[in-house]
């Protein structure tokens, strides 16, 4: 076959090796529910200090906890979507130090594309599950007059945040093609972003609220959706087209992201023999 | 057309100045490394038809697996040129996936986690093989590699010979013309080791497979590779015939004699140039000669002058012995 293989054609291999692989794992089927459970369950820590913080208090920067509620169903789902696409990034810097990296390489596949298929596990279902359950408690709390540009929203929305995600969890790996130690600090980005995106941008300092929106642009998947769809008016006092900004930013954070993963696949060294 | 062209190939590597921490990687990322240059490969050239078998030779770190690496697609040289099967492997690294099998002997392509015949299909969908073609290969490689065995275990529980058995049906699945071997016989016991040359020795000869491979195993050479190329210190050394460069530098058979009873001892200072006695062990001696300048009947005739001859063997030059020899400097490099 002489064709450079196409996107289309990687996806349908990608989904087949999920499948397979998939098969393997649920020969242990035990194991397999135990994984999405506990994945379910280290979250729900997550929400239960949401029901806390409105034990307290009846709103937070002006919003009631269904409206929050709102915020952390998006940003969980949208997060643990964006992890199980890219299982296979975290285990790029161990197959880099140990040489295994090079098998990725010699494939006929997108070099991104083997690597995020070179792990599949579906345990962040947990957290996705959860997601879902607290996004569905939301929608029981707020009334959302819903119109085909909202409708039309929701799925730029989850597919902006997924992407977004999924390059943030790029650049974890990215990092270790210059160093054989992980770059921990990129975590704050990832992690701290997907809990930052849970609760309206407003709440935070200038500085925090500039870094989630202009450098890892979190706050443009969920706050501004979600302050769209609830029609909130936005107390930093931006323009109503700021809610379009969302799949623009995120198109050039995963650009900028797919030109760092390839120059660190030029970049990479393999190790000795 | 060589299906393997390589021009003037260059791979330097900076070398790391080690800084530790998180502040010492940013800082490395930032300012990059400053610890001067190594060269791995230095301007290496070869050129090898469709359907041969070369053995690429040389000592630890003389640069065979970095050589074998940018002619994947897995690094990008520093500078020169290759074509591989028409494509420059580091623009073209997917498309020429599909031309070419890879196995490194000490990393398996197989997922440790699925059966055999689990691996194999998704490498199927990988390299998007037709179902019926893949039915062939399987039914061939079983037969030649017996995979048939151990088809349904999981990777982690094969011995290391049936994996790499394993290995090579996976890296044969997609017919690809040329196969680069990395060791592929590092570790295995000699029925393993014969099983695996016999099955690319048919291979070579009925698919006309190109074979690039590497190897510190000299038998492997010896059984396989009419031609070899020696590097050391990431430089080619020798290009050439197997045969002449044992014949040009190796050239000195040994003819190992046992005597009835000891030897006069006069025989130590026997010969004068075309013949040495190496070594007088009782009654056994051993004479090394050089096989265009005596025969072996010769030699015998005038040992004889020296007691009463039981039992005689020859011995042919080893590669190992040349190649050592090569690689101590004590040869001239190059042709």
């Amino acid at each position: 076959m002489d064709k450079p293989i196409t996107l289309r054609e990687e996806l349908g291999i990608a989904w087949k090796i999920a499948g397979i692989r998939l098969r393997g794992q649920m020969a242990y089927r035990t194991s397999f529910w135990l994984q999405i459970f506990g994945n379910f369950f280290t979250n729900f820590a997550e929400v239960l200090a949401l029901f806390a913080m409105f034990y307290q208090f009846d709103t937070l920067g002006g919003w009631t906890l269904g409206e929050v509620a709102l915020l952390h169903g998006i940003s969980m789902i949208a997060f643990s979507l964006g992890d199980l696409l890219t299982v296979g990034m975290d285990s790029v810097a161990p197959q880099i130090r140990s040489g295994d990296f090079d098998r990725v390489l010699t494939r006929p596949l997108g070099s991104w594309m083997n690597a995020a298929t070179s792990e599949f596990s579906l345990r962040h279902l947990g957290q996705a599950l959860q997601g879902v359950l607290v996004l569905g408690f939301a929608l029981t709390q707020v009334e959302i007059a819903w119109s085909i540009d909202k409708a039309l929203l929701v799925p730029v929305m989850f597919i902006s945040g997924i992407a977004l995600f999924m390059a943030l969890f790029t650049i974890e790996a990215i990092f270790s093609f210059w160093t054989v130690n992980g770059v921990e600090a990129i975590n704050a980005f990832t992690y701290g972003g997907s809990d930052l995106a849970q609760f309206p941008m407003h709440i935070f300092g200038r500085s925090l609220r500039f870094i989630f929106f202009w450098i890892v642009p979190v706050g443009f998947i969920t706050y501004y959706p979600a302050l769209y769809l609830l029609e909130k008016p936005d107390p930093l006092g931006m323009p109503d087209w700021f809610v379009l900004l969302g799949p623009v930013i995120t198109t050039i954070f995963c650009a900028v992201v797919s030109w760092g993963w390839n120059q660190g696949i030029r970049h990479y060294r393999s190790t000795g023999s | 057309m060589p299906i393997i062209d390589v021009h003037r190939l260059e791979k330097t590597f900076p070398i790391k100045k080690h800084r530790t921490g998180a502040m010492g990687s940013i800082a490395s990322l930032i300012r990059g490394d400053n610890g001067g240059e190594f060269t791995a490969v230095n301007n290496v050239s070869f050129k090898i038809e469709r359907g041969e078998m070369v053995g690429y030779i040389g000592p630890n770190g003389a640069g065979k697996s970095t050589t074998i690496k940018m002619l994947t697609g897995i690094l990008v040289p520093t500078s020169g040129e290759a074509t591989i099967a028409g494509l420059v492997p580091w623009e073209k690294r997917k498309q020429l996936a599909q031309k070419i099998g890879v196995v490194f002997g000490q990393r398996t392509q197989l997922w440790w986690d699925l059966a055999l015949i689990e691996s194999l299909e998704l490498l199927r969908h990988l390299y998007r093989v037709p179902e019926e073609r893949f039915r062939e290969n399987l039914a061939t490689a079983t037969d030649l590699l017996g995979l048939g065995e151990f088809l349904h275990t999981p990777v982690r529980q094969l011995s290391l010979g049936q994996r790499m058995r394993g290995d090579l049906a996976a890296a044969l699945l997609h017919d690809p013309e040329i196969l680069y071997l990395d060791e592929p016989t590092i570790g295995l016991d000699i029925v393993a080791k014969e099983a695996i040359r016999e099955f690319l020795i048919t291979l070579n000869r009925d698919r006309q497979t190109t074979v690039l491979l590497t190897t510190h195993d000299l038998d492997d050479i010896e059984r396989l590779c009419p031609r070899i190329i020696v590097i050391d210190h990431g430089e080619v050394m020798y290009d050439g015939q197997l045969a002449s460069l044992k014949s040009r530098w190796g050239g000195r058979r040994q003819l190992i004699i046992d005597y009835a009873g000891d030897p006069d001892a006069a025989i130590a200072s026997m010969g004068n140039g075309d013949m040495a006695v190496t070594e007088v062990d009782g009654p056994r001696v051993t004479i090394a000669f050089d096989r265009d300048e005596i025969s072996a009947p010769d030699v015998l005739t005038r040992a004889s002058a020296f007691g009463e001859i039981r039992d005689m063997s020859i011995q042919e030059p080893e590669i190992e012995d040349v190649i050592r020899r090569m690689y101590d400097g004590s040869i001239p490099a190059g042709m």
